[in-house]
């Protein structure tokens, strides 16, 4: 978890390789079976000539950077927005990374707001978004 | 779980899907743990709850055969931990349809909430369809 609660400071990125394999996975555990995310055929014949990942797959990853940063303060207390601006494929590495954009005081507690984003090898957004978390005095 | 297909045309403001209900048992949270490829922290991961909530809803929509949905944007907001071995219920309803050209934008609200009946999370999905 940060040790420090600045403006400024960046979060520890997260860098994951993306596969068929995975998105299957993520299909089973999440049991949304899209066939835009597992089926090759099907995707291959549509606007988007092959599989993608889920979007959520990705969202999970930048979750992934917050509960890094943040632990339980995230889990029981995070708000993000986020918008899927391209799509994640087999054979992408995604970069995610986010920071600290500002601390806001209100009513004695702290808030951290963060942007994050999630990118492939070749620099694309594949996520982008705002975080808020409301920080706990013992984290401060 | 079986449920009735939803025509995309039943899909208006206001239009409630049917609750549905997930125990987030040990190997779910262990399988989602490796789709993600993550440690985990001792806790159901909140996107996994989201997971299910959205499963939910797209698993209940009938489409035209050949029709791609895509998920835009997100926004959620966590409350509580979700122990593992938790049961959740899941509620989502149409919030707004939007037409633009030859897209639809659908904006699905979506609140969960624990046995006691206490909301754990809550956030929007807005999802792209062509007309």
């Amino acid at each position: 978890m940060l040790t420090e609660i600045q403006e400024g400071k960046a979060l520890n990125p997260v860098v994951k390789h993306i596969t068929q394999e995975k998105i299957n996975l993520y299909a089973e555990a999440s049991g949304d079976f899209n066939p835009i995310h597992v089926d090759e055929s099907f995707a291959a014949k549509t606007p988007l000539g092959g599989t993608i990942a889920h979007g959520m797959l990705s969202l999970a990853y930048v979750s992934e950077v917050m509960t890094s940063a943040f632990g339980r303060s995230w889990l029981s207390g995070g708000k993000l927005r986020a918008r899927f601006k391209e799509p994640a494929r087999p054979g992408d590495t995604l970069t995610i990374s986010g920071k600290i954009n500002c601390v806001e005081q209100k009513d004695d507690v702290s808030y951290a707001n963060c942007s994050f984003e999630c990118r492939n090898q070749k620099g694309a957004a594949i996520v982008a978004g705002e975080a808020i978390v409301k920080v706990s005095s013992d984290e401060e | 779980m079986s449920v009735k297909a939803v025509s995309y045309e039943e899909l208006i403001p206001g239009y409630k899907f049917l609750p549905a209900t997930y125990a987030l048992s040990a190997s779910f949270a262990a399988k989602y743990l490796k789709a993600i490829d993550s440690a985990g922290d001792g806790f159901v991961p909140p996107l996994a709850v989201t997971a299910c909530a959205i499963a939910a809803m797209t698993r209940s929509i009938s489409l035209p055969p050949g029709t791609i949905a895509i998920h835009a944007s997100q926004e959620l907001e966590f409350f509580k931990l979700v122990p593992i071995g938790a049961t959740i219920e899941c509620h989502t309803q149409v919030a707004q349809k939007i037409t633009r050209g030859k897209m639809t934008m659908l904006i699905l609200e979506l609140e969960v909430f624990d046995k006691g009946k206490e909301k754990v999370q809550s956030g929007r999905a807005t999802i792209a369809l062509p007309t």
